[in-house]
């Protein structure tokens, strides 16, 4: 049969994966460890590391929010709710006027429609929004996914630093604020 | 008017004696409907064929189960927001999407992307046509029955998903690009990082070519199976690796504009003469390969500044029109802005690829037998986002 010899080198190569797998630290130690070799995570026992850029959940600084509302006009699917009122701060120096600031009454975002494309955080001024690489928040009722801003600001925890750049960049590496 | 039987079958005989079929004793034919959910179809498109015993009489692909109206979309979205719809045309090689669009939108407002931007725009681009290829590598083997190679090609993509996630945040909808640079720079030890993902993919290319272009099986079920000339190809539209493999020099990486760093590199167009469904597998294995060798030189050389020009924080595209192309994964993709000078383009028109890849299926599929129209559906490799948009 001349179909033979193609198939005995394809068979090499799943028989060299299989034997990689099945021995990950060499024939020199034939203990046979799969779950070591294998490339695949058992999720729910480990865990798989996302990159600390991964877009994950976005985590809300609430004392940096104004309520300028710049994130729920450049959403694309608008799902950012945003309420605040004005009000007056204690002046920063002993005898000056009291301050004009915004208030934040709620903020909501509803991960039921976000697409995760990170605009938001892109375009606020203040540095209130951050991504987190978080990725279990799944919830067994849809509206549970509307995480209003106590729960937004719990994902602060999870926020990683910045990482540093590659050699040969000239931008300014940002800070996440304690 | 009524349509009679003896109507049909004298039509179905028309045809078969059109399409080369021996009609010496008169069966009647059978309609098959192949999806529009199947496991061979990848996605929700559907093809009609009519079939005479096991040979294909007419074949009709029907577009549109999965149409999304981006092109109506992008009119009421302001220029950044639309990167992150137009990500999900082509979800395989998703940042390749984004290039000329923002190619386009940057030719209007005459910005230009500062050379460390333009290198890593080029670095990403070259990724996501290997992360797609790549699947495309080892789905073709489990079209043709082989269970082997989809698991590895899954095993070495995701080094190439890792090193686009570490830098873009996302795996498949990057949003990466922006008008005048990228979003950010690059994070500390990508580079090594990217240098290791590109041997690995190195390795699984010499391991698809003994698995599957070594195979007697795998080549006897696919060469001389739905062969397009050149001429025949050219004239459906065909584009990227479909048209190379019909023997068509013709590669907008290295013809086309200068909007990303091709130019300054080394490499080569592969093409080969048979323009059969093993031509076309043999020519994007060496596309991998070619890729791999670009981003091994792109990564040598990346110059150092800064990674965004200056452009206005609200993003208002002078009145214009703008047609920019760029050899995509799957083929020549290009957009067609019209601008009005508002906040939203006025109309943007997307030629994806896999839309004429696929149409030529109606003429390719003719007379070839069943299981022929899983390989050669394969082979012409479509993606279906990327047919209905």
């Amino acid at each position: 049969m001349p179909m033979i010899p193609g198939v005995i080198k394809g068979l090499g190569v799943t028989f060299k994966t299989l034997i990689e797998t099945l021995f990950p630290e060499g024939l020199r130690k034939p203990i046979p460890q799969p779950s070591k070799g294998a490339v695949t995570v058992q999720y729910p026992h480990e865990k798989e590391e996302p990159a600390p850029r991964a877009r994950g959940i976005i985590a809300l600084h609430e004392g940096n929010c104004t309520a300028c509302m710049l994130c729920v006009r450049e959403c694309p699917d608008w799902c950012i709710y945003i309420e605040g009122h004005k009000t007056k701060a204690p002046p920063r120096r002993a005898g000056g006027k009291p301050r004009q600031v915004n208030a934040l009454d709620r903020f909501d975002i509803d991960y039921a429609l976000c697409m995760y494309c990170g605009i938001c955080v892109d375009v606020c001024p203040f540095d209130a929004l951050f991504w987190s690489p978080e990725y279990e928040f799944s919830e067994p009722k849809i509206a549970d996914l509307l995480h209003d801003k106590e729960r937004l600001g719990e994902w602060m925890h999870t926020v990683p630093a910045f990482e540093a750049y590659e050699a040969g960049s000239e931008a300014k590496q940002k800070k996440v604020p304690e | 008017m009524n349509v009679t039987e003896q109507d049909q079958l004298s039509y179905i005989a028309a045809q078969a004696a059109d399409s080369r079929i021996n009609v010496e004793i008169e069966t009647e034919g059978m309609t098959l409907n192949i999806g529009p959910q199947h496991p061979a179809t990848h996605g929700t498109l559907r093809i009609v064929v009519k079939l005479d015993g096991e040979q294909v009489i007419a074949a009709e692909p029907i577009a549109g189960y999965m149409h999304r109206g981006y092109e109506k979309l992008t009119e009421v979205r302001t220029y950044p927001q639309v990167t992150t719809l137009i990500n999900r045309i082509d979800w395989l090689g998703s940042f390749a999407n984004e290039v000329p669009f923002i190619l386009a939108a940057e030719q209007l407002m005459e910005v230009e992307a500062p050379p460390r931007a333009r290198w890593i725009r080029t670095i990403l681009f070259e990724l996501s046509r290997i992360s797609n290829l790549t699947l495309f590598l080892g789905d073709m083997g489990i079209q043709l029955g082989a269970m082997t190679p989809v698991f590895y090609a899954f095993r070495d993509r995701e080094h190439v998903l890792n090193q686009i996630e570490s830098v873009t945040g996302g795996r498949f909808h990057p949003n990466f690009d922006r008008i005048g640079g990228i979003k950010d720079d690059l994070p500390a030890g990508w580079i090594d990082g990217t240098r290791s993902a590109m041997t690995r993919i190195a390795e699984f290319c010499d391991q698809m070519e003994a698995l599957l272009l070594n195979n007697e099986i795998f080549e006897s079920r696919t060469r001389g199976i739905g062969v397009i000339p050149a001429d025949i190809a050219l004239s459906y539209g065909m584009s990227g690796a479909n048209l190379r493999a019909s023997g068509v020099d013709w590669d907008l990486r290295r013809d086309g504009g200068d909007g990303l760093a091709y130019k300054e590199l080394d490499w080569k167009v592969w093409t080969h003469p048979d323009g059969d469904s093993f031509a076309r597998f043999w020519v994007r294995l060496q596309e991998v390969r070619e890729g791999v060798k670009i981003v091994e030189q792109l990564l040598d050389g990346i110059p150092s500044g800064p990674v965004m020009a200056k452009v206005p924080r609200i993003i208002k595209v002078p009145p214009g029109e703008a047609w920019v192309e760029t050899e995509n994964p799957l083929g020549a993709m290009g957009y067609y802005v019209v601008s009005k000078g508002e906040l939203v383009p006025f109309r943007v028109k997307i030629r994806s690829a896999s839309f004429n890849n696929v149409s030529i299926a109606s003429w390719v599929l003719r007379g070839v037998y069943v299981p022929d129209i899983i390989t050669i559906l394969a082979s012409l490799y479509f993606i279906l986002g990327d047919i209905d948009r």
